[in-house]
This record gives C-alpha cells, sequence and structure tokens, in this order.
C-alpha cells in the first residue's frame, strides 16, 4: 500500500501544505520543531484514525484554529486506488471518510492500510509494565484481522458492564452470581478467541524477531518471548474456554469483595528474553534500544509475509540514536523492503552516502516552519 | 440583548430541550409556530397533552396503547401460542410493519446494563415468567433482542429462567441482510450466518 498524496490543513505547524510522496523511500528532514514528524503523523491518522505522537486530537489542530484536515491518495494490491480523508473540529470530533463516505465506526479504517511505526518511544514497549505490550500486541494484531479488533471492543465492553456489576450490586451473593452469569459468558467467548489470536500471532512472531535481532544486532544472542495468560495458552479458543471458566469459578469470591474482573487477557503479559535472561530486568539500554528496533521490524517483515499488499514503514528520528555501524545495517535493511518508507530526520547526513535521491523512487524533501520544499540531489 | 416577547422566548426555551434539537433550531420552530393560525397551535397542543394523558401502557405486553389490553393483545386472531420478546416499543412497530409475525409481544422497556444500573429486576421480565407460567397456551418464546453485548446478556438470563418451564425459547436468526453481496459482509456476521444456517 503505497500514500501517493498527502494534504495538511491546520496540522499541527502546517497551515496548508500538499505534498506528492515517492514511491519507495521518502526522507524528510529540517530543524527541531519545523514539522517533520507532523507530516507523518497525519499519514498515520490517514491509517489508524489517530496520531502517534499525541494522544489528544485537539493538541493536534494548529494553535490559531479549530479545526484540522487531512487528506490522502492511497494506491495498492487489496484496493487499486482510494482517498481517506479525516476532519476534527473542536465541536463535532473526529470524522473519517474513505472516498467522500463517512466511516460509521473510526475502527473500520483500522486495516485498509497497515502501518508499521518506529519511534524513539519505542524503548517503553520493552522497558515499561504489561500495559504497553498489551496496547502494542493490540494494535499490532488489530491492523491484519478485523475480527480481532472487534473482539477486543466487545470484551471491553462486557468487563466494563460486568465491573460495573460488580461494583453497583447490592445484595445477595446468590442474586449476583446469576446476574454475573451471562456477563461471563461473553467474556469467556471473546476473552477466549483473543488469548488464541495472541498465542497463534506471538508463536509466529517469535522467529521473525529472532532474526531480526540477529541482523541488527549483528551478534548471536538468542531472543526470545513468553506470552504469559490466565492459563497455558493455545490456539484452540474452546480449550481455553474451559480454562477462563474454571478460573473465573476460582476467583469468583474474591471479585465480588474486590469489585472488579481479575481474571482476562486484560492482565496479559508478554515477556521478552535475551539469552534466558528477562530483558526488562537485566537488559543494558543499548540492547532494549535494539530489542525494540528488532520488534518493529519483524512487525514489518511478519506483515510483508502475511499480507497480500506491503504495510507502510516510518521511522520518526529513530536515527539519531544510532551509531554508523547500526544506520548502515538498517539502512541497508530498509532498501530490500519493497514498500513505501518515510523517514524523518534532523540530520540529513548518513542518507544520501546509501540512497540515490532520483525524485521518481525515492525523494528527499526539505521541512522549515511548516513548508516543505522536495530537494533531490 | 433585551427580549421583547417572554412567551417566545419560553416556548424556544421548552422546544430546544427535545432530543436532537439544539437553540437554533428550537428558534425556528417557535417562530414557524408563531406563523401558523391558532387552530394548528392549539391541535399541536392537545395532541402532546393527548400524549401524556390517554396513550398509556399495555398491562399484559408492555406496549404503548391507548386501550389496555391493548389491540394486538386483545385480538382473538393473533396467535396465542407465541410471545415475541422485545426490548422497546418500537421494535413492535418494526416487526409488526414486516407482516411476519403474528403471535404476541412482549416489551421488555430496556436490556441489562449494570453500567446504566438497569438491573433484570428494572424490566418487564418477572412479568413474562408469570405470562408464561399461566398461559397453557404459550408454547413459544421468541427473542428479538438485539446482537450486542446488552441484548445477548438479556437474551441469556431469561432463556436460563424460561428452562423452568414447559416452553420452546427461540432466537431470531442473526446472518445476512437482503440485498447485500458476500464481499460486504463483515466475519463476525458471516460466522454466525454459518452457525446458524439451515438445510435447504
Amino acid at each position: 500500500m503505497r500514500n501517493t498524496h498527502t494534504e495538511l490543513l491546520n496540522f499541527r505547524n502546517h497551515v496548508e501544505t500538499k505534498i506528492d510522496w515517492a514511491p519507495h523511500l521518502n526522507v524528510i528532514t529540517g530543524p527541531n520543531g519545523s514539522g517533520k514528524t507532523s507530516l507523518i503523523d497525519a499519514i498515520h491518522y490517514l491509517c489508524m484514525s489517530r496520531s502517534f505522537v499525541s494522544n489528544t486530537d485537539m493538541y493536534v489542530v494548529n494553535q490559531d484554529e479549530s479545526y484540522f484536515m487531512i487528506k490522502g491518495h492511497f494506491e495498492g494490491q487489496i484496493r487499486s486506488e482510494f482517498d481517506v480523508s479525516c476532519t476534527y473540529s473542536r465541536g463535532d470530533g473526529k470524522k473519517i471518510f474513505v472516498n467522500d463516505s463517512p466511516l460509521e465506526k473510526l475502527s473500520d479504517l483500522i486495516g485498509m492500510v497497515p502501518v508499521v511505526t518506529l519511534t524513539p518511544d519505542d524503548k517503553k514497549l520493552t522497558l515499561e509494565g504489561p500495559a504497553e505490550r498489551r496496547s502494542y500486541i493490540d494494535s499490532f494484531i488489530s491492523q491484519i484481522s478485523p475480527g480481532y479488533l472487534r473482539d477486543l471492543i466487545e470484551f471491553r465492553r462486557v468487563r466494563k458492564q460486568r465491573n460495573s456489576l460488580l461494583q453497583e450490586y447490592r445484595g445477595p451473593a446468590s442474586v449476583l452470581e446469576a446476574y454475573l452469569e451471562p456477563w461471563n459468558v461473553q467474556l469467556v467467548e471473546t476473552g477466549s478467541r483473543i488469548v488464541a489470536k495472541r498465542y497463534e500471532v506471538l508463536e509466529k512472531l517469535k522467529d521473525y524477531l529472532e532474526e531480526d535481532y540477529a541482523m541488527i544486532s549483528g551478534m548471536d544472542l538468542t531472543t526470545n518471548l513468553e506470552y504469559q495468560t490466565f492459563c497455558t495458552p493455545g490456539s484452540d479458543p474452546k480449550e481455553i474456554e474451559k480454562a477462563y471458566f474454571e478460573e473465573l469459578e476460582r476467583v469468583q469470591a474474591k471479585e465480588i469483595e474486590r469489585e472488579i474482573t481479575t481474571v482476562g487477557p486484560h492482565r496479559d503479559e508478554v515477556v521478552f528474553y535475551l539469552d534466558d535472561f528477562e530483558l526488562r530486568r537485566f537488559g543494558s539500554q543499548g540492547q532494549h534500544r535494539l530489542f525494540a528496533l528488532s520488534l518493529k521490524l519483524a512487525q514489518l517483515h511478519y506483515y510483508s509475509d502475511e499480507l497480500d499488499d506491503l504495510p507502510i514503514l516510518m521511522l520518526d528520528d529513530v536515527f539519531g540514536d544510532l551509531d554508523l555501524k547500526k544506520t548502515e545495517i538498517l539502512l541497508t535493511a530498509l532498501q530490500q523492503h519493497k514498500g513505501q518508507i518515510f523517514i524523518t530526520s534532523a540530520n540529513p547526513v548518513p542518507f544520501k552516502d546509501y540512497v540515490t535521491f532520483d525524485g521518481e523512487n525515492n525523494r528527499f524533501y526539505k521541512v522549515e516552519n511548516g513548508r516543505v520544499e522536495e530537494v533531490n540531489t | 440583548m433585551q427580549i421583547t416577547s417572554e412567551y417566545l422566548e419560553r416556548a424556544i426555551e421548552q422546544l430546544s430541550k427535545l432530543p436532537g434539537t439544539g437553540r437554533k433550531s428550537a428558534q425556528r420552530i417557535a417562530i414557524h409556530l408563531l406563523k401558523q393560525n391558532s387552530d394548528y397551535a392549539l391541535s399541536l397542543a392537545q395532541a402532546i397533552v393527548d400524549l401524556k394523558e390517554k396513550v398509556t401502557r399495555c398491562s399484559v405486553c408492555g406496549n404503548v396503547s391507548d386501550s389496555d389490553p391493548c389491540k394486538i393483545c386483545d385480538n382473538p386472531k393473533r396467535d396465542p401460542s407465541a410471545i415475541c420478546v422485545v426490548e422497546e416499543f418500537n421494535d413492535v412497530y418494526i416487526i409488526e410493519k414486516s407482516n411476519e409475525f403474528r403471535g404476541r409481544y412482549h416489551v421488555l422497556g430496556g436490556v441489562i446494563s449494570p453500567m446504566d444500573n438497569i438491573g433484570p429486576d428494572k424490566l418487564r421480565i418477572q412479568e413474562l415468567l408469570k405470562r408464561v407460567g399461566e398461559d397453557d397456551q404459550i408454547n413459544e418464546v421468541i427473542l428479538a433482542l438485539n446482537p450486542d453485548a446488552e441484548g445477548e446478556a438479556t437474551s441469556y438470563y431469561i432463556n436460563k429462567l424460561l428452562k423452568q418451564y414447559d416452553v420452546q425459547v427461540t432466537r431470531i436468526a442473526y446472518g445476512i441482510p437482503m440485498g447485500t453481496e458476500l464481499e460486504f459482509i463483515d466475519e463476525a456476521t458471516l460466522s454466525r450466518a454459518f452457525a446458524s444456517r439451515n438445510s435447504f
């Protein structure tokens, strides 16, 4: 999938920007705060319906305005050509249009244009708590499985209802148990499908991760990951259902006392290992950085094999962190990826030695104060 | 700003409380009403008053009605053996339009939703059980609730309670809407449609 053209209106410091993109490599350079990241964040909006930088749409609006609009033209194998646009205003909120018709649910957009994002924040994936990893795995799988995303939304809804029941109900325990049952059934049904899908994807991801870590680090440390949930995970939802019901029954009294759902995929954890050592506890800063980088490359290669079309790859300010050797390895790996790539970097130096910016396949852009200029050489 | 008509202001105030009506629309409606002759205004006012004073709920099925029992419950031509359970009275209206179902209804008045503080005790579930328990003619209860989390929970709960009676509990089929093509159907609907396929 490729984004051939993007238009931004009042999007951060881009008052009005229109750009044509190259089908392969697009390098965007410029000083800090010039609006490089905003350009690729706009494309991210059109793929994922949200920013990868900011959690709140409001902060993305240019400070002198009350709304923003982004438009993009996409081309690819799955759908030959289509337009996506996204509008946001303080009163009306966010709306997404595909070929000018509004999407009923923002979640319907996910997966239309698969995207993999590498940012300096990726370190959080291995350094911070399990919630970071769950949300990454969820966005990973949602882009390739609409059924998974639907199950996630459903599961969240059922869990919220169930928690409300546990919190609000004042009455005999036997009645509460009868009231809980219809929610338990749905919790188990959707939750088990989520666990099975997570297991299936993470099992496959292991090999990609090992290969990409070896390539990036140049060292033969073995990577591994372990998916931890309330039971021994497997790929058959029916077997997980059985274990889930048993677990719910076991903790029922505790859940009633604590007034919250304590068992389910919302408590899952993924543990990463380097040569049998738990990365989160024993990894060095450098190892964390390389591991996160490999994880994202593994995602890229996983998508490329799994999907009928290549994902869009975005690297936001990743090169500032890497030494020359790693930069070289990464750039070589990127050359091998045939899909579209966007790179932002404050420092233009490394690229021109490895890539020819012909204005056709690869283009070089300079951004200053929200103004974009194509400067191929 | 100076207000020259308190009455107009009050009408706008009341109208803007209607669902989907903001202050601007309320203003437009109020000014429109002001321009109409008084017969129209009176009949509109009367219609609103009647809505509150004359429309009641059928004590059997819970549907809105001018009479109690309602015309459907009172109609001897309706099939006495089947009850269709729906969330709200507008669902009755929708099913009636299809002319497909000739039995009687039971309006729950909502679905179970702990988030909104609606438990089974706030719905007309006990009334349903009583109806089924007392009326020997009833041999099928059809659940026609929405296929979302709350509708499913409610269906599950009712089904469980109905097990103690000698009735068949069924639910409406979920699947592919008429006039659409398979390629536009989402996975969840499609797998439901496969699960509830029937012989040709």
